[in-house]
């Protein structure tokens, strides 16, 4: 990476492989599919719509209220001196450590127990709520960085002429408009191929049905041709993202290096911090606590039994995820990297762009099979074997998201910073190291952060290619499950969550030496 | 530059750091790992073979290996499939996917549980129970047949799982194919107008009836056998004892596949899981019913010989079963 052209050219090759080894294995399944494709009708039935339909609006009232709250709690957290901050910005992430389908579970009998057996909520609400107290974490961090970004000139300028109420509402939310769409867009695919929660309550959406076409009538080509209409919905998006960012001035402001601009919102910061402290409470306190108590319920037993069953899996499972990680991180920054600095190269942006949400788009079952229908032969015998066909899972379904949390952060840079080194003969990779990573240093955390969590608690993918004979903490959680006690599931989980949460805050104080070393401990995530 | 040649010194050690041994079998399961792991590390004990296993998830609702053996026809990768029940052996079979083994351990079991041209093997059976819960049933309120269930004192009480996945499948088709289409569509459809509750498992079913959510419900013996030790409020029986019907009785099913790279310890697995000593490991772990004659098995778990089962076909369930599916995911979407 020494020259400018020569470090295009590696960021390149980066996406290249990531195209090779993630995309490829899918477009070829689905042209397979395409050959044995039965039932064309499935495609455009009255049923498919409907579900279809149902899919969407759950997603987009999901995507909307995460991303609400991610804006309320982000703004709270990031540009206020809220009390307990850090603690809440930390704790707020915790429900992301947690399988969606345990927490669908888990809220399954805190309303049972609230409301015994009366009149049952609506599976259909129960899973928008469970689905936004799983991703309103995402949003808060996503927005929040994008709070503590903001280019704090601007909002000083605004303050000398109007109240702050104003200058929030007509300056600094209009600034974070990119953060506020990334955190919608994310959230919404997370929702709209997420499947065990909806299947748990009982909701037919989109992904039950591709579920069942895989598993009841054991028809792949159906089921993969099925998972189309997700592609088709996640260009529209992209589509509906380009347009509308395309003309927005407010991407080319930004300039990181003044101290952050804090708000004294005096009035209402009482009322906020009950509603943060409430929201707390609601989505991490309770499910932490019914999780201790079912786990203790009948004395330590089973919380040994837990640790004896699951001992051998946590170390390979901490070193796939890391693997998974680190790829997802340097493919997410190189492709983040290009599309914000490279001179023209639209075509080669848009594909990205289109590749990276595809993959994140389409349900974990339709990547895994495909994966298992490319990398079953003798020729690749050492990524089917092994678990690199894991890591690859890993790699294709999350990139997008390490890449939509750095792309968001880097067009918050002005791009005068790296051309004024360009012009003064800083080598790439030095512009990099040296100028771009610590400026945004929080979403470098945050982008490996997540690709971590995700890839340390990801299911799906990973139960349909792991490897016969090796042993993966989720993995072994869901098959012991099947058939234990109520206590030794709870028990097992609350270990899976106390190895995320070990990690996250390991991960943490890593950065916090990083941020000092830089000089930019008050960019705290 | 340098970075990039890390990134990709990385991926290659990743790919590098599979390691192989020889003398291994492969073996998918779709029986609950807590009950198949101890079986197959006594087999890799006794035989020094590796045993390499992948178990099926209660969220892939006992169908992930199954399509996994599918997806990888072209290149099989798995020696055995042990399935918790004979359809899913059945399904593999009509698709070419087995090949045919007669085990000599085979030789005691009944024919009624093996097929004919010995493409698969039934050992230690599992029964579909009433599971319910002592506080909210007692006495005569206990339901003892599954037509008892259509009944209105049980309206909103039943739970039964997902029709179109696990066991649950398999107990429809057996309806079917014994009951006729005509009658087993009418029972199913009584059950909807009685507020049948569907779960997404057996496990489910378990849990509901634990915390009181249903009175009763249709499962396993073995997840009806948890639940008793979990909690004193809960009991099971077999049903339709009392009016000839019978009950469902599932053996496990063992099978070879066709093009299985490590065949001859896939036969020595096969021939392990047939033999008594399985049979009563797994009756001790999770009340399985032995198919040997003689199998000493824990006091308090059931004999098949003091059960009056359900006189159904397996192969003739399982072709039934795949042209009722379309059916039952109807009847499923229409709740």
């Amino acid at each position: 990476m020494g020259g400018t052209t020569l470090k295009y050219g590696g960021l390149k090759l980066i996406f290249l492989l990531f195209a090779v080894f993630a995309l490829l294995p899918v477009l070829y399944t689905y042209l397979t599919a395409l050959n044995g494709f039965e039932s064309p009708g499935v495609l455009f039935s009255y049923q498919s719509f409907v579900l279809l339909f149902k899919s969407l609006i759950i997603s987009f009232f999901v995507a909307s209220l995460s991303t609400f709250f991610g804006i309320i709690f982000g703004f709270f957290l990031y540009k206020t001196q809220i009390k307990y901050a850090l603690f809440f910005k930390v704790g707020f992430l915790l429900p992301l450590l947690i399988s969606p389908y345990i927490l669908a579970v888990s809220w399954s009998d805190t309303v049972f127990l609230l409301r015994g057996t009366g009149e049952p909520v609506s599976p259909v609400v129960l899973t928008v709520l469970v689905l936004t107290f799983i991703y309103t974490p995402l949003s808060v961090l996503i927005v929040g960085n994008a709070f503590s970004n903001i280019d704090t000139s601007l909002e000083e300028s605004g303050l000398l002429m109007t109240s702050p109420y104003k200058v929030v509402f007509k300056i600094v939310l209009p600034l974070v408009k990119p953060a506020i769409l990334a955190s919608f867009i994310l959230v919404f695919i997370f929702s709209v191929s997420e499947y065990s929660v909806p299947s748990y309550y009982g909701v037919k959406v989109i992904t039950t049905e591709i579920f069942t076409r895989f598993s009841a009538f054991y028809n792949h080509s159906d089921a993969i041709m099925q998972s189309s209409v997700l592609l088709v919905v996640s260009v529209l998006l992209l589509v509906a993202e380009g347009k509308y960012l395309s003309d927005a001035p407010f991407l080319s402001v930004g300039s990181k290096g003044d101290v952050r601009k804090r708000y004294y919102f005096d009035k209402i910061k009482r009322v906020a911090l009950t509603f943060i402290t409430f929201w707390f409470l609601l989505t991490v306190v309770i499910p932490l606590i019914i999780l201790i108590f079912q786990s203790l319920k009948n004395g330590m037993p089973d919380l040994w039994k837990a640790v004896e069953l699951l001992r051998n899996t946590v170390i390979t499972s901490l070193e796939v995820s890391f693997a998974g990680a680190l790829l997802i991180f340097v493919t997410g920054f190189a492709a983040a990297y290009y599309v914000v600095y490279a001179k023209g190269g639209k075509r080669i942006k848009k594909l990205f762009n289109v590749t990276m949400l595809f993959l994140f788009a389409l349900p974990s079952t339709v990547l895994g099979i495909s994966f298992i229908v490319f990398y079953n032969r003798p020729v690749f015998d050492l990524i089917y074997s092994g678990m690199a066909i894991v890591v690859i899972g890993y790699w294709a379904k999350f990139s997008f998201i390490s890449f939509k949390i750095l792309e968001n952060s880097m067009k918050q840079i002005p791009v005068s910073f790296d051309e004024a080194a360009i012009i003064e003969g800083v080598p790439a990779y030095k512009r990099i190291f040296n100028i771009l990573t610590p400026l945004i240093l929080p979403a470098v955390f945050a982008a490996f952060i997540f690709a971590f969590i995700f890839s340390f608690g990801e299911l799906g993918t990973t139960i349909t290619v792991h490897p016969p004979g090796t042993g993966l903490l989720p993995v072994k959680v869901f098959t012991v499950m099947a058939n234990a006690s109520q206590s030794l599931t709870s028990s097992m989980v609350l270990l899976e969550f106390s190895v995320s949460l070990i990690l996250v805050v390991v991960l943490y104080l890593f950065y916090v030496i990083l941020s000092e070393k830089y000089g930019n401990i008050r960019n705290k995530p | 530059m340098k970075y990039f040649y890390l990134f990709v010194v990385l991926v290659s050690v990743l790919f590098v750091s599979c390691k192989r041994d020889n003398n291994r079998v492969v073996v998918y399961t779709s029986v609950d790992q807590v009950f198949s792991e101890p079986v197959l590390k006594e087999f890799e004990k006794e035989t020094g073979i590796k045993v390499e296993a992948l178990y099926d998830t209660e969220e892939a609702k006992s169908t992930g290996v199954l399509n996994r053996i599918i997806a990888e026809k072209d290149n099989p990768r798995c020696d055995v499939f042990w399935s918790g029940d004979p359809v899913r052996v059945i399904v593999l079979k009509n698709r070419g996917l087995t090949q045919p083994y007669l085990s000599p351990e085979a030789k005691d079991i009944p024919e009624v549980f093996k097929d004919s041209s010995h493409y698969w093997t039934g050992f230690s059976a599992r029964a579909r129970v009433i599971i319910y819960n002592k506080k909210l049933l007692n006495g005569s309120d206990v339901p003892t047949s599954v037509f008892d269930f259509t009944k209105e004192k049980y309206k909103g009480k039943v739970a039964i799982a997902n029709p179109l996945f696990g066991t649950t499948t398999f107990h429809i088709a057996a309806l079917f194919t014994v009951l006729g289409n005509e009658k087993a569509m009418q029972y199913l459809n009584d059950l909807k107008r009685n507020d049948v509750i569907i779960t997404t498992s057996n496990g489910d079913v378990k849990n509901k009836v634990l915390k009181g959510e249903a009175a009763c419900g249709l499962t396993d013996t073995d997840d009806a056998f948890e639940a008793v030790k979990e909690s004193n409020d809960v009991a099971y029986l077999f049903p339709d004892q009392y009016n000839g019907f019978g009950c469902l009785i599932m053996p496990n099913a063992v099978c070879l596949i066709n093009g299985s790279p490590n065949t001859v310890n896939g036969k020595k697995l096969i021939d392990f899981l047939l033999s008594r000593k399985v049979e009563k490991m797994l009756a001790k772990s999770c009340a399985q019913m032995p198919l040997h004659k003689g199998v000493q098995v824990p006091k308090g778990i059931p004999q098949l010989d003091n059960i009056i089962p359900m006189k159904v076909d397996y192969n003739k369930a399982a072709g039934k079963l795949e042209k009722i599916q379309k059916t039952l995911k109807k009847w499923v979407e229409q709740l």
